[in-house]
């Protein structure tokens, strides 16, 4: 071989390589997010869509998703679903059709996620969804379909519990009692209480947009209960708290929330909120959070400007579990692989939650995760994770293994 | 018991105030020019977004802001008159409609791009009850029910002493005989439609006060104050005040005493009942 040919060949395989490396470079894997990101759910939606785009980001930054030689960088495209069953279910037949994605994730509210659950099943996709509660979503064994949050009902057997201990009997619930995973929250609370002689003495309701909730409080106060428990959206939640203090309502007062500081102090004072009690998935609180829920929270602070909703690790898992379980079963095209991969997923490392495994695995037979229950109160400005609560998430698993 | 009825009534008049604020403001628009303006309730919250912008991002104090958000409402509605109404009012009634219709999803819009998708809450600062015997009354409240107070009293001295009102009501009676009594039909319109938007603008900083502001609220504000238009009679001042009053505690005490999972349904069935006795509304003349 001549030098020459020695030199051409030599150019050859480098232009050959980097051209390779290049063309391993450009392999991107679009990930959708549909989500609330405008109107009353956007308090949960779009700090988890934010939290997806943060999780890529990070992920992209340290190398991509690694898939035999292949390494893909991901691509995220989110849309408004805006919580509603219509929206979600075009905004996931966009992204199925049109953009060709295969991997979906966000859903933050229970009506929008439901709607899109009754056709995933059909489709060669994979769903992952966060913050929404209804426990239906993972009692249909839909195969291509996860959760990160526990179903309400599990964390309302935790709360009742709680509450009954405190000693309170006569307990007033004020929520939005139409909208199925509240109301399985407060079942599954009066089941305990009644288990311990109390009762629920009131079921008073308030929508998402309702902002004036003296009137109902103003009927709970003439009942003279021992507590009030409220479960419904951050926003009017804040409002039935700040009203309960001018109406000189006394009386602990429990929640089923998720919101933040930040949420509440929009409405109320820390003065009106002090004292109240979040009963609740153990989400991301700094007092409760692992090393990584603080490096969490410092990150996304810095990255948007504004702290992340205690809910919103839910979906930056959802992007770790799904990276870990491409990984595992080796393909991004085959969605029945990766499906049947998360299924049988240890918890990744870089999850922010704390998941309670069952038998080892992050989603039960369900594609239910569970995290452990916490008792939060607010105390001067901010939530204080003060205990947990006591949560069987084998026990509960192989309950919802017996619904349809 | 009659403490909760007073208590309830009392809930009922602080929402019952923003009722009637925004029902004059669209009584006075459709009772002289025949417009069912239903960007009214957008333009009201625009009004509670200004005062939440100015109180905070701009840091003027509350007490400022609000005189300054009701001059640019009163602009704003001059604004709209020229711009969107005025160009259709000779054309047949359902352009108006449209405009309004359009014009309702542009300042939505506008609210939007402006002020993002989050609710926002006016910062008052006033968080002192005051209570006698069982009845509580938040600080807020009772200045808010205290301000609608003198607004109404106010828009009906200037409508009724004034002869700025007394052209406006002429026009409201007979166009034609007004014009021949050398009334000035083009600045009259300009003038409901400022006063107009401006007492929105008072119902939307009371909103943004007491509750909050977002996205979609200013549309149930409109169908409220246009069930209260109903119910007090079409183009009624005293109809009204009567009919967002009633409309409120009405509300409160239905929640309070039948079920808060139907307030809207019994005060609407209750509008229902009424104009099935006097198919003109509570304070509305017979045709």
């Amino acid at each position: 071989m001549s030098n020459h040919t020695f030199t051409r060949a030599c150019a050859a395989l480098a232009i050959t390589l980097v051209a390779g490396s290049s063309l391993a470079a450009e392999k991107k894997l679009s990930v959708g997010v549909a989500d609330a990101l405008t109107g009353g759910g956007a308090v949960y939606g779009l700090p988890q869509a934010n939290a997806v785009k943060m999780a890529a980001e990070e992920i992209n930054a340290a190398g991509g998703i690694k898939v035999g030689p292949d390494v893909y960088k991901i691509d995220v495209i989110a849309y408004d679903d805006k919580a509603n069953p219509t929206e979600a279910t075009n905004a996931v037949r966009k992204l199925i059709d049109r953009d060709g994605v295969k991997y979906i994730l966000g859903f933050c509210c229970s009506g929008s996620t439901s709607a899109v659950a009754s056709f995933i099943g059909n489709e060669k996709a994979v769903m992952l969804v966060g913050n929404a509660a209804e426990r239906s979503i993972t009692t249909k064994k839909i195969p291509n379909l996860v959760r990160t949050r526990p179903p309400a009902d599990y964390t309302g057997q935790a709360a009742g519990t709680f509450i009954a201990r405190k000693g309170q009997k006569r307990i007033a619930v004020l929520g939005a009692l139409d909208v199925g995973f509240y109301a399985q929250y407060v079942d599954s609370v009066e089941r305990e209480i009644k288990k311990a002689g109390g009762e629920i003495i009131a079921r008073e309701v308030f929508s998402l947009k309702d902002r004036d909730m003296t009137p109902q409080l103003t009927k709970i106060r003439g009942l003279n209960p021992d507590a009030i428990l409220v479960v419904g959206y951050v926003e009017p939640a804040a409002f039935v708290y700040r009203q309960a203090v001018e109406l000189g309502m006394n009386i602990p007062r429990y929640g089923f929330t998720s919101g933040s500081e930040e949420q509440f102090l929009r409405v109320t004072t820390s003065e009106q909120m002090e004292g109240v009690w979040d009963l609740r998935p153990t989400e991301l609180t700094l007092l409760s959070a692992s090393k990584n829920g603080v490096a969490y929270h410092a990150n996304y602070t810095k990255k948007y400007n504004a702290s992340p909703s205690p809910s919103s690790p839910y979906a930056y898992d959802q992007l770790y579990a799904l990276k870990a379980a491409i990984e595992a079963a080796g393909t991004v095209d085959n969605t029945e692989a990766v499906a049947k991969a998360l299924r049988n997923l240890a918890v990744p490392p870089q999850v922010v939650m704390q998941y309670q495994p069952v038998d080892g695995k992050m989603f039960d037979v369900n594609g239910q995760a569970y995290t452990s229950n916490g008792a939060f109160q607010w105390q001067k400005g901010k939530w204080v994770f003060v205990e947990d609560l006591p949560s069987d998430s084998k026990a509960y698993s192989q309950f919802l293994s017996t619904l349809n | 018991m009659l403490i909760e009825i007073l208590q309830q009534t009392i809930n009922g008049l602080a929402i019952g105030g923003v009722y009637v604020l925004i029902a004059l403001g669209l009584t006075t628009v459709f009772g002289i020019l025949g417009i069912a303006h239903f960007a009214h309730g957008s333009i009201s919250m625009f009004g509670g977004y200004l005062t939440y912008f100015l109180a905070t991002s701009q840091g003027l104090p509350v007490l400022a802001a609000i005189p300054v958000a009701l001059l640019a409402g009163f602009l704003l509605g001059v604004l709209v008159e020229i711009l969107a109404y005025r160009p259709v009012r000779n054309a047949n009634h359902i352009n108006a409609f449209i405009v309004a219709l359009g014009l309702t999803m542009m300042v939505e819009g506008i609210n939007l791009q402006l002020f993002g998708h989050e609710q926002v809450v006016i910062p008052t600062g006033l968080t002192r009850v005051f209570r006698l015997g069982g009845i509580t009354v938040p600080e807020l409240r009772l200045y808010v029910i205290v301000a609608a107070i003198v607004l109404v009293v106010a828009m009906m001295i200037f409508v009724e002493r004034t002869k700025t009102g007394q052209a406006i009501r002429a026009v409201a009676e007979n166009r034609d005989a007004a014009i021949l009594m050398g009334v000035n039909v083009r600045t009259i319109p300009l003038i409901v439609f400022g006063m107009s938007t401006a007492l929105g603008v008072a119902a939307g900083i009371m909103v943004g006060a007491l509750f909050a502001i977002a996205p979609g609220i200013g549309e149930g504000l409109v169908v409220k104050g246009f069930a209260v238009l109903i119910l007090g009679g079409l183009g009624s001042f005293p109809g009204a005040i009567l009919g967002g009053t009633v409309l409120g505690i009405t509300e409160s005490i239905a929640a309070g005493f039948i079920s808060s999972a139907y307030k809207d349904v019994i005060a609407f069935v209750v509008m229902i009942l009424v104009l099935l006795i006097r198919p003109q509304g509570l304070l509305g003349r017979a045709p």
